[in-house]
């Protein structure tokens, strides 16, 4: 990737405006940590709690910059058969079926077994080409010739070998295939991987990597996420709303409700013509911002005062 | 400025942020494309390169402003005295300033008047320094105080014992000596100069200390904190005080993972050698029945099962609860940990470690199960409770000072256990020369161990358990 090609990446500021424009709002850091990615050609591990908008940090470049998007899903058990490349033995199957007809003719003039030999040796070792090659995400994303934005979702899922496995295509962008030797990368994808911190990430992952950490947002970041995300909430329930659930993530609960929950919320609240926050409005719709029985049941205990606390706000405003 | 950033990733180190080298390239390479001119910016960019971790990246905040905000030392005249100032009419602020002027000017020809008696008086005004402070360059000065901590080598600053001979040693370089001489020589004149002197004297002097206090919190605080570490990993736990406890407990934490991260690989062994026919054949058929892989029996191996069982007698108590605080601090690689602690009888206390925080759970054991020890009785109440769950996946940890108060060690429950365990491992706090005095029974009980080994201190304790997790894959 060059930077000539795209302008979108030129600048902290271009790119800000770039993701505003798609509808992803986003911090200062993030902006940053894309720049740098973008000039010093470095893979970036996202890390953070989930619903936080790791992953659509991702879609949002790929649609910024116009590229495709190859994602892997990691989880345990993910081999490089999956996410690498596997050899397409249905059709090498196929291929040996017409050679065994075909041979009769290939060796034609031969005579004796080592004469044979060497003339099939001529042929070269088909079966093991890059005619034979399936490609999986990664190598998919190595082939494609205008770049790729590779998404390496929740790699902390996956087993220790498979981070071993990606140190080779995070630094050299390129993978190395025993049969065929070293495949580059026609141009460098922009590599992202996501951790939601289930566990430590090897040192020598997090080395190849710029680190990024996406904490929950500030008020303000937050509404105007709303804003931009669901557009027709009112000002006064949006910021609202917003304080609520900043109030609930200072409870000591098992899930805080990130930013996808707000959004979720703020839809489900604008479906019910809601205009404030009401106890009762928000005691009905509260599952949509919390995902445990215990969490509801501590929400639930708070409410009144929380609630009240947000009008009380409010009027002071 | 290259330099300048390679310090800062030294005082990062310093603050246990790893850095290697080849972050330090990285973080140059993001310099240099970000510019120096938009600092948080710059802060926000660095931090994605040098700090790995949301804790790192909290250390690395305080120190980026710290490093990079060192303002100016301000060296400005001292305050009007008192006295002078109760006369004076201050009314506005615009006469208060101009009393303060008129009053440096009058200390400057106080100066000058005895310099004409005085002859190091004479030269000490003429030096730069001198100059610098009566004209209160505030840049200069902080200049020539960076440069002589250069000189002396102020960031090699380990210890806070080492402050005092660090302020004296940049005073010298800066030349304070002649002002100590002037006022020497005023004294002995007994001019009236020597009281204004004496002032600027002082102001340096607290400058430089500040300067060198700020110093040692930035280069040497995090050094002080390894050091600190290393003696309390290598101290007796029960001597450890207790305003240390906090830090022990995070010590072990911090153990706990460098041991998990080593030993948390999959138990999964693939034993080549076995073919596995009918995956094989199965896996076939969609090629027309070609067998192109094969498939290998695959051996999966049980996740260890340990029982842990503590002394939670006096004597023992504070090594029974550091020991619990590592097993269950490696949740991530010992996920079957039971323990039982007894005193003079036994008692299962894992359901404490599951309702309660661990510390909080140590807690109630030892209060529940604290007294006199039996180790016969003990060994009894726990052969009823997991005799029938030992078998040859199990390892029993036993800690304690194996001193029976005379009683019957019971020495044949040991022996049954010992046999059908994978290992029994038997931890003694105290040193292996007091094993078997008095009324230890630690020698007969050794002989029904697998291993058995003196445990008092936090290095020990990781050494052993780091052999556990090998000796358990």
């Amino acid at each position: 990737m060059h930077t000539q090609d795209f302008p979108q990446l030129a600048s902290v500021e271009q790119i800000e405006r770039g993701f505003e424009s798609y509808g992803y709002i986003c911090s200062r850091k993030i902006a940053t940590a894309v720049f740098l990615a973008f000039q010093l050609r470095k893979p970036v591990l996202v890390e953070g709690p989930p619903g936080v908008g790791k992953t659509e940090l991702a879609k949002t470049i790929a649609l910024l910059l116009d590229l495709p998007l190859i994602r892997l899903q990691c989880y345990e058990g993910l081999d490089e058969a999956k996410a690498l490349y596997e050899w397409k033995y249905g059709k090498q199957l196929l291929y040996t079926q017409v050679l065994k007809e075909k041979l009769g003719d290939l060796l034609q003039g031969a005579h004796g077994l080592a004469e044979s030999v060497a003339k099939l040796h001529q042929f070269g070792d088909i079966f093991y080409s890059e005619d034979f090659l399936e490609p999986r995400p990664l190598l998919k994303a190595m082939q494609q010739e205008k770049g790729a934005i590779l998404l390496i979702d929740e790699v902390d899922k996956s087993d220790y070998e498979f981070e071993s496995l990606l140190l080779e295509i995070l630094s050299d962008y390129q993978i190395s295939i025993p049969e065929i030797g070293t495949v580059k990368a026609r141009t460098a994808p922009m590599v992202f991987l996501t951790s939601n911190n289930t566990r430590d990430i090897s040192d020598a992952l997090k080395r190849r990597c710029l680190h990024l950490y996406i904490p929950f947002p500030t008020v303000e970041l937050e509404e105007r996420i709303i804003r931009s995300r669901v557009p027709n909430v009112e000002a006064q329930l949006r910021h609202q709303l917003v304080e609520f659930v900043h109030s609930l993530r200072q409870l000591d609960l098992k899930k805080a409700p990130a930013i996808s929950e707000t959004i979720d919320w703020a839809r489900s609240l604008l479906l019910l013509h809601a205009e404030q926050l009401e106890e009762e409005l928000v005691r009905s719709t509260l599952n949509v911002l919390l995902k445990y029985e215990d969490d509801i049941d501590a929400a639930d205990s708070e409410l009144r005062t929380l609630v009240r606390d947000r009008l009380a706000d409010n009027r002071a405003r | 400025m290259q330099s300048n950033l390679v310090n800062f990733i030294q005082v990062l180190r310093s603050h246990e942020v790893r850095v290697s080298p080849a972050e330090t390239l990285d973080a140059v390479d993001v310099a240099a494309t970000l510019g120096y001119a938009n600092r948080s910016l710059l802060r926000d960019g660095l931090a994605m390169t040098l700090a790995k971790t949301p804790e790192e990246e909290v250390i690395f905040m305080h120190c980026f402003d710290r490093f990079f905000q060192q303002g100016l030392a301000d060296f400005a005249a001292p305050e009007i005295p008192a006295s002078v100032s109760e006369q004076a009419d201050l009314s506005t602020t615009t006469n208060a300033a101009r009393q303060a002027a008129d009053f440096t000017a009058a200390q400057v020809t106080a100066l000058q008047l005895s310099a004409e008696n005085s002859a190091t008086l004479q030269v000490l005004l003429t030096t730069p320094l001198m100059q610098h402070l009566l004209n209160n360059d505030r840049t200069e000065l902080t200049l020539a105080m960076n440069q002589a901590s250069e000189r002396v080598g102020l960031q090699q600053i380990q210890m806070f014992t080492q402050k005092g001979q660090f302020t004296r040693r940049i005073l010298d370089a800066m030349g304070e000596e002649q002002i100590r001489n002037a006022v020497i020589s005023l004294e002995q004149t007994g001019s009236p100069a020597l009281p204004v002197l004496q002032r600027y004297r002082d102001i340096l002097r607290e400058q430089v200390r500040d300067y060198v206090e700020r110093e040692y919190l930035l280069h040497a605080e995090g050094r002080t904190r390894q050091f600190m570490d290393e003696i309390l990993s290598k101290t007796r736990l029960n001597n450890i005080e207790h305003i240390y406890l906090h830090k022990v407990q995070e010590l072990i934490r911090k153990m706990a993972k460098k041991l998990a991260t080593r030993h948390s690989r999959k138990r999964k062994l693939l034993k080549r050698g076995r073919l596995d026919m009918a995956k094989t054949l199965r896996k076939g058929i969609p090629n027309d029945g070609v067998m192109f892989n094969t498939y290998w029996r695959q051996v999966r191996k049980e996740k260890p099962r340990i029982l842990a069982v503590c002394d939670v007698s006096g004597s023992v108590a504070a090594y029974a609860k550091f020991l619990l605080l590592f097993l269950y601090s490696l949740q991530d690689v010992l996920p079957k940990v039971r323990s039982f602690a007894f005193s003079s009888h036994l008692g299962e206390v894992s359901a404490y470690f599951n309702d309660y925080s661990v510390e909080k759970a140590i807690e109630l054991v030892n209060w529940k199960y604290g007294g006199a020890t039996d180790y016969g009785n003990s060994l009894l109440d726990f052969a009823k409770l997991a005799m029938d769950d030992i078998n040859s996946n199990t390892t029993v940890i036993i800690l304690g000072d194996a001193r029976n108060n005379n009683g019957d060690p019971k020495l044949d429950i040991l022996q049954s256990i010992y046999q059908r365990a994978r290992q029994v491992i038997w931890l003694n706090p105290e040193s292996r020369r007091a094993w078997g005095s008095g009324d230890s029974e630690m020698l007969r009980y050794q002989s029904a161990c697998h291993f058995s080994a003196e445990c008092n201190n936090l290095k020990h304790l990781e050494r052993i358990i780091d052999q556990l997790l090998k000796s358990t894959r």
